[in-house]
């Protein structure tokens, strides 16, 4: 069972990268659930939500200890460092998150310029994707192919297919942005 | 020549108002104005709470009690899962213009359409003759034992006045009155025009009527009459609001 | 494989699946995307959809329609389900079934936003005034709550009772993977008030109440003896059973399961039936039993009494009764898993 942790500001499209990665999970024929932040947490702009997936019954759907945190800003790295799983992974943008992030030397954490790398291959809005395709490749969990086809499926439902080739691409690079 | 008039079959038995109370000619008119419409079988009551929820046993149409005030919330209920059904809420002015207030108006804003029969009597009759939005300047009742004092109280309120002019939409809107024979004869044009606008499907229709109350006035009957005629009148115009429009 | 669904959205297509033609209601946060969803869905299905001017308004004209026989239904969230409670006591009187949601909002008075189960006594006793109650089924995901929305509006037409959907805001925010149900067709109930007089209803002032009282209570015993709900698991040979419905039951399933492999014997009960309360499946409880641990999203303790009560009734009343209360979110297994440790060290008290 992976638990998962987005987090960032209002309209960096946090939700819907949580939401790609359940999905995804679902169309390989996983269990999965999605949980927003919502009420006071909220206020201020801040969103999170949390994805837990896997081939079991998923129990507790709230936050208990993310194997993945994605934090999108220094205030949502800060505020869940802490709670990731002993060994977990934190994947920040590094453009936007310049706080010291060495805070704990038993986790690994990956700085991507994904906002950059979005606006490098004109999809401005497209950062959330990178970072899902990324957080798909550390996950361990999924082919890109299997990536791929779940979320194009997604937006393809949401009536957004005609991003399906720019969404691809973001979805790619973040994918091979390890190795 | 003296006419016999027939007692609408849709009354089956004698309602045991107070003599001089106006509820028993009001639901007297409905029954005739259902009867004359042939409505018998396609017409629900919703009947509030006040000494008007006597009349539940001997209507014999489809009819159901209501909750305090909200009248117009539950005929929209009716209405809306029976919409070719005439639905009536009749009601007081302590549970359509107090408690009731907020179902009242929300119910003629939506244009809903049903048709609203308020029996205005200055007073909360069922209890033992409370105020109520209606009691006039003065009137002694339980509650303003010296007199209702306006500038505490507020004045009456005068809800067609308030309807008609707020939701100038609404199909119909009158006040009418039970204490003369040439008003009874009126008042039964009004009610007969709210039904004929709601099964025309011309929306919300309201008609107040202001009924005299002697037990509770402490008054005989014919005092309560006049009282009717002179004061209350005078403050309460009878007559139409808003009329239907040509369709 | 079914895509992910939100909570809310899923509720309100599973009550027009269940052949719900009626809906009234008033926004309040978390449940208001049940009525958005619907605003335009009853449209497309010729169902009625009335934005009420308060949450009252909306159950009292939910009464028309469920006098009228026409399978209704309403969703709020806690304090709107307070203001209610007056039409939910005269529809008790009146017999009318329906259908309400309360997507639960942890608090008092206008509460928080975060999630909880504050409402528990409050919905398991009828809730308004009167000697009523309703039945309330507590799914623990979206699949069981899309399950209980056509079990319990079937439920409310077989009793004439009203039955809440007691949730969650976190169930109703959330999103997991769910198939939706057929799409059923529902006749009008017998005898409903149609216009056409075709069955005479009694007026109040000639009601026999005490006759009507003794039936009600007949009508609750039968509910009770036929309608309990659960899941248990691990009970038999348990040294301790904890007890949690709802996203806190899903979390104690998981709890327990760990604690077992972890070599404690350990079982669960999650009602499902909050009204009436599961006693049945406090039967089968190992007679050894050390204590039952009741764990809930509030600060107070709400089903607690309920599981003391139950071990009276099944003649466990000697058993220790203990409460882990958090208030509010849905507790993290491994916390669930802390305090219980606490528990068997003798570092909790408890409550009966």
């Amino acid at each position: 069972m992976k638990e998962i942790v987005f987090a960032g500001l209002g309209g960096q499209g946090i939700l819907t990268s949580g939401l790609v990665i359940s999905q995804i999970a679902v169309a390989k024929g996983m269990n999965a659930t999605w949980i927003p932040q919502y009420g006071a947490a909220m206020r201020g702009g801040t969103a999170n939500c949390t994805v837990k997936f896997g081939e079991g019954m998923v129990y507790n759907p709230a936050q208990e200890e993310p194997d993945i945190l994605l934090a999108m800003n220094n205030p949502s790295f800060q505020k869940f460092v802490g709670i990731v799983a002993p060994g977990g992974t934190v994947i920040v943008d590094s453009a936007l998150v310049n706080c010291d992030t060495a805070v704990r030397d038993d986790i690994t954490v990956i700085g991507i310029p994904s906002t950059e790398m979005a606006l490098e291959i004109g999809h401005a809005k497209g950062a959330n994707i990178i970072m899902a395709g990324l957080i798909a490749k550390v996950s361990g969990d999924f082919t890109e192919e299997e990536g791929l086809k779940g979320m194009n499926e997604m937006f393809k439902k949401k009536g957004k297919g005609k991003f399906e080739e720019i969404n691809s691409k973001a979805f790619k690079l973040g994918y091979n942005f390890v190795k | 020549m003296a006419v016999a008039k027939k007692i609408p079959s849709i009354l089956s038995k004698q309602i045991s108002f107070c003599p001089g109370c106006g509820h028993g000619v009001v639901v007297r008119l409905i029954a005739e104005c259902i009867e004359e419409m042939k409505q018998e079988k396609n017409s629900i009551i919703n009947v509030g709470v006040g000494c008007y929820s006597l009349m539940t046993p001997s209507v014999e149409i489809d009819r159901f009690d209501s909750l305090h005030g909200r009248g117009a919330a539950i005929s929209t209920g009716f209405k809306r899962a029976n919409p070719d059904t005439l639905v009536i809420s009749y009601q007081g002015d302590g549970d359509a213009y107090s408690i009731g207030i907020g179902e009242s108006v929300s119910a003629a804003y939506r244009n809903e359409n049903i048709t609203v029969i308020t029996v205005n009597n200055t007073n909360y009759g069922m209890t033992g003759g409370q105020m109520s939005a209606t009691t006039m300047p003065g009137q002694k009742t339980t509650t303003s034992p010296l007199g209702r004092n306006c500038q505490t109280t507020g004045m009456p309120m005068k809800f067609p006045e308030m309807i008609a002019s707020s939701f100038p939409e609404v199909a119909y809107v009158a006040r009418g009155s039970v204490t003369k024979p040439a008003y009874v004869n009126k008042l039964k044009g009004y009610i007969k025009n709210a039904f004929e606008a709601q099964m025309n499907g011309e929306g919300y229709s309201l008609i107040e009527v202001l009924s005299p109350c002697p037990t509770n006035w402490g008054m005989s009957p014919v005092e309560s009459h006049e009282r009717v005629n002179g004061e209350i009148e005078a403050y309460y115009p009878l007559g139409e609001f808003k009329l239907r429009e040509e369709k | 494989m079914s895509d992910m669904v939100k909570g809310n959205h899923a509720f309100a297509e599973a009550a027009v699946r269940a052949g719900a033609r009626f809906y009234a209601g008033y926004p309040i946060t978390p449940s208001t995307e049940i009525m958005e969803y619907l605003s335009t869905r009853m449209e497309e299905v010729g169902g009625v959809f009335i934005q009420a001017e308060n949450e009252g308004a909306s159950m009292n004209i939910l009464t028309g329609a469920s006098a009228s026989g026409v399978r209704c239904f309403t969703a709020s969230s806690s304090v709107g389900m307070t203001l209610k409670q007056e039409a939910i006591s005269h529809m008790a009187d009146s017999d009318l079934p329906f259908l309400a949601f309360n997507v639960v909002r942890y608090g008092n008075g206008l509460g928080t936003l975060d999630t909880g189960q504050s409402d528990y006594h409050r919905d398991t006793r009828g809730g308004g005034s009167g000697d009523y109650r309703c039945i309330v089924l507590a799914p623990y995901s979206i699949p069981e709550a899309v399950e209980l929305i056509s079990v319990g509006f079937d439920l409310s037409d077989q009793y004439l009772v009203g039955t809440i959907i007691h949730t969650e805001a976190a169930l109703g925010q959330m999103m997991e993977p769910c198939d939706m149900p057929e799409m059923k067709t529902v006749e009008r109930r017998f005898g409903a008030i149609d216009g056409t007089y075709s069955h005479k209803r009694i007026s109040p002032l000639t009601r026999n109440r005490l006759e009507e009282a003794v039936e009600m209570k007949e009508r609750y015993e039968r509910i009770k003896a036929n309608e309990q709900r659960w899941e248990s698991e691990y009970v038999e040979d348990a040294d301790y059973v904890l007890v949690a419905y709802g996203l806190a039951g899903r979390s104690v399933i998981g709890a327990v399961k760990q604690l077992r492999e972890e070599g404690h014997k350990v079982g669960y009960i999650r009602p499902i039936t909050l009204w009436p309360y599961p006693e049945k499946a406090f039967e089968a409880v190992n007679p050894e039993v050390k204590g039952y641990i009741s764990v809930e999203e509030n600060a107070t303790g709400q089903m607690v009494d309920d599981i003391a009560l139950t071990l009276k009734k099944t003649s466990q009343a000697s058993k220790d009764v203990f409460a882990l209360t958090y208030a509010y979110g849905v507790p993290a297994m491994k916390k669930i898993k802390a305090d219980f440790i606490r528990i068997t060290k003798g570092e909790i008290k408890e409550v009966y």
